[in-house]
């Protein structure tokens, strides 16, 4: 046939040619874009291990430096640092990746995606991992942070990054205000009160600052702090087997009340996101409560005198872990296993886990590295890094139901609800409460 | 397509790409969400089937209520206001004054500009402390205000400022979280409305307002009996398109208020589906909220076509 004679034919073939041409260059760019992501030291003939993980800012740099420093050392394994930006994408890629059937070998997962990875069938049980090891390592490791990542009584993923939430406190202005800085509030009520006579000493713009400052603040309807100070009044969260919720209970009941009492009073404030963490920055608050690691974040652009300090307690102390764990994937290649547990050992090690947690502020995930020479000359250094330490002794966690985030979810609703409308806790509480039990009776595990 | 008894395999042949992709990408897909949207499924375990479950539970979900009235009150709210500041614009830009392509390009650049970047801009811009909202607003010693944190509803509110309650029984309107991502979203999405205006505008013949003028009409009677009804094909259009438009919403939401504002109050149907999938992983229940919005705006969308497009001046 003569394309010549046939110009529609010949303008299809043309047509098909740029449509094939457009895939493949796509295809091409596709090969190029993994190769460089996957690029970077050369990882030569080692088995490649892919870490997925949400770790930003001055803490990924720290944890991109430890992990270039387990390449170097490294003769048959090399691991590919993948950050994901928040948890959020990562928990989504998490999900995108095992119905792709490409999921990464190692990734930093919380609680409630870890159940799902387990009945899933889709990461591997430590258990089996450690049992050929001959440290125990299992011993070592802080015993509430065993629990955590003890399901069903095997433990299928490794602690990582934990911490805790402290109090944050301006020393300069207890100092100006008359209070003694080396005496932060260890009470609630202490709190209240310290709170109360910094915000009068400094109202009208009495003080240095020029401005009023306000004794206290904490994030709008924060749940993580509720959650604590429950605890803290002598409380309980819920009963998964009984598939009870004790938010109607007294010690909810003062948890709430005992922040809304003071933002009432005008001798608290509570922000949206990171507000409060800028306005004890810029001294408009005297004292915040917030996890250790916003230290991190926040003491570069801190200019005065700060302490940490355990979060006030109230009938009892306590405080709830925050962060993730370590998934290892079942990819079904036993190498690349093998590849990812080593690289979580050396990672949570006695020596390589106590840098990570004087850098980063994250507890450590062993007793001995807690116990640590480095650990303890941290602390002489810097005594702001010890009160995380101090609180692993009432270190609790949040319950790991696979519908606890639609329950976190129905509490934020109502705690922000509570704190702009300001009313009696029980108004709020007790129909959450109704509401926890019936998500608890509807979920299957 | 069929000359005679001959085929034309050929036309066939164009149409292949396009058909693979429509297919692909739109036809398969929405069949098999439908399909998903009868089962239970998490992406990981093998999906549960439970029948019309899915559905029942939508007919006794507060919650998507909810987001359904806050998403009519933005439709109700942004797509008058869309197709009024747009037809103004474009109004104002018609007329043959110097720097003209100027304008036009500065009315354009929002259109262009990334929503995720223009949200985060405005976030700063509606900030209850450093945003220049409020700092403007201090400047007319006018009180700030928690514009995007805000849960108050506009009609409470504008009773108020007249000093009379608002009854409980009447729709309080949307709240002030969401009349401001509304007031974003319409100044992100002016510049296209306006170009679309601005080519009805230039489309109609110069000559009926040149007869009009000589008639003795004002420029009210002009634009209200020439520009009005010559111009209702893209008005059509365009009111057709910002309502499919504002029943998609999600973007603005999700970045400017991303847990669905102050008490759930800019919780809009496409952002309630995104939560259920991809926060819960309940993606069959999101499917099945995905189908009936499927099914709503393709109501609206057969209303306008069989209804309004009789009201339409084609010529």
């Amino acid at each position: 046939m003569n394309l010549r004679n046939h110009p529609e034919a010949l303008f299809l073939a043309a047509v098909l040619a740029a449509w094939l041409l457009i895939v493949g260059l796509i295809l091409h760019d596709d090969a190029g874009k993994r190769d460089a992501a996957l690029a970077g030291v050369e990882a030569g003939n080692r088995t490649r291990i892919v870490f997925w993980h949400a770790m930003g800012g001055p803490l990924g740099v720290v944890m991109d430096d430890l992990i270039g420093r387990f390449n170097k050392q490294q003769d048959r394994y090399f691991v590919k640092s993948v950050g994901m930006g928040s948890y959020d994408t990562l928990d989504k890629k998490i999900l995108a990746s095992i119905v792709a059937h490409s999921a990464p070998d190692i990734s930093q997962n919380y609680e409630t995606l870890t159940k799902k990875l387990i009945k899933a069938r889709k990461i591997v049980c430590l258990d089996d991992l450690l049992a050929s090891e001959t440290e125990d390592i299992k011993a070592d490791i802080i015993p509430v942070l065993l629990r955590n990542n003890t399901f069903d009584g095997r433990l299928w993923s490794f602690p990582f990054n934990k911490s805790v939430p402290v109090l944050y406190y301006n020393k300069d202005l207890l100092r100006e205000a008359g209070l003694d800085p080396a005496a932060p509030p260890t009470t609630l009520d202490e709190l209240a009160s310290i709170s109360r006579h910094l915000t009068r000493f400094f109202a009208d713009g009495k003080g240095s600052t020029g401005r009023p400052v306000i004794g206290f603040g904490t994030g709008k309807g924060n749940i993580w702090m509720f959650l604590c100070r429950v605890l803290q009044y002598g409380g309980t969260i819920v009963d998964e087997v009984e598939k009870k919720a004790f938010f109607a209970d007294p010690p909810a009941q003062k948890a709430l009340a005992v922040i809304l009492d003071m933002v009432k009073e005008g001798i608290a404030v509570e922000g949206q996101g990171f507000d409060h963490q800028n306005d004890f920055k810029a001294q408009r608050v005297a004292m915040i409560e917030n996890s250790i690691v916003s230290k991190v974040f926040m003491e570069a652009g801190i200019k005065f005198d700060f302490g940490v300090a355990p979060l006030p307690g109230a009938a009892t102390h306590a405080v709830i872990l925050s962060g993730t764990n370590i998934n290892i994937f079942d990819n079904g290649d036993p190498d690349k296993i093998q590849g990812a547990w080593e690289f979580v050992k050396w990672f949570t090690s006695t020596e390589i886990g106590a840098e990570w947690s004087v850098r980063t502020t994250y507890l450590p995930v062993r007793r001995s590295s807690l116990n640590s020479e480095y650990v303890r000359e941290a602390m002489k250094r810097d005594p702001n890094i010890a009160p995380p330490y101090v609180q692993l002794d009432y270190s609790y966690f949040e319950p790991r139901l696979t519908c606890w985030f639609e329950i976190r979810d129905l509490m934020a609703d109502t705690l922000e609800e509570a704190s702009i409308e300001k009313g009696p806790p029980e108004k709020y509480l007790v129909p959450m409460n109704e509401a926890i039990e019936r998500i608890l009776r509807h979920a299957t595990d | 397509m069929v000359h005679g008894k001959k085929i034309d395999f050929g036309a066939y042949g164009y149409l292949l790409p396009v058909v693979f992709i429509i297919l692909c990408f739109q036809v398969i897909p929405i069949f098999y969400s439908l399909a998903i949207s009868f089962y239970e499924w998490d992406l990981m375990s093998d999906p549960n089937w439970v029948g019309a479950e899915n559905f029942r539970r939508l007919a006794d979900d507060p919650m998507f209520y909810k987001s359904l009235v806050n998403t009519l009150y933005y439709a109700i709210f942004s797509v008058p206001l869309s197709i009024l500041s747009a037809l103004c614009v474009a109004m104002l830009l018609n007329n043959p004054i110097a720097g003209m392509g100027i304008y036009r390009t500065i009315y354009f650049l929002p259109v262009i500009t990334s929503l995720n970047a223009v949200s985060i801009v405005w976030n700063f811009i509606y900030h209850p402390e450093y945003g220049l909202l409020n700092k403007v607003l201090a400047i007319f010693h006018i009180a700030p205000r928690l514009w995007l944190q805000d849960p108050l509803c506009i009609m409470p509110f504008l009773a108020g400022l007249a000093g009379v309650g608002w009854p409980d029984w009447l729709p309080a309107g949307p709240s002030m979280a969401m009349l401001s991502i509304i007031v974003m979203s319409v100044w992100k999405g002016l510049g296209y409305n306006v170009i679309i205006f601005l080519a009805g505008l230039q489309n109609i013949p110069k000559h009926l307002y040149e007869a009009a003028t000589i008639d003795g009409a004002s420029r009210w009677q002009q634009f209200r009996h020439i520009t009005w009804p010559l111009l209702s094909p893209t008005t059509f259009f365009v009111f057709t398109m910002s309502c499919i438009g504002s029943f998609q919403v999600f973007s603005q939401i999700y970045m400017m208020t991303p847990r669905g504002g102050p008490m759930k109050s800019t919780m809009v149907i496409v952002f309630y589906l995104y939560q259920k999938a991809f926060v819960k992983f309940e993606f069959g229940y999101a499917l099945a909220i995905a189908f009936v919005l499927f099914v709503m705006v393709f109501a609206m969308t057969l209303f306008n076509k069989l209804y309004l497009e009789k009201k339409v001046h084609y010529s």
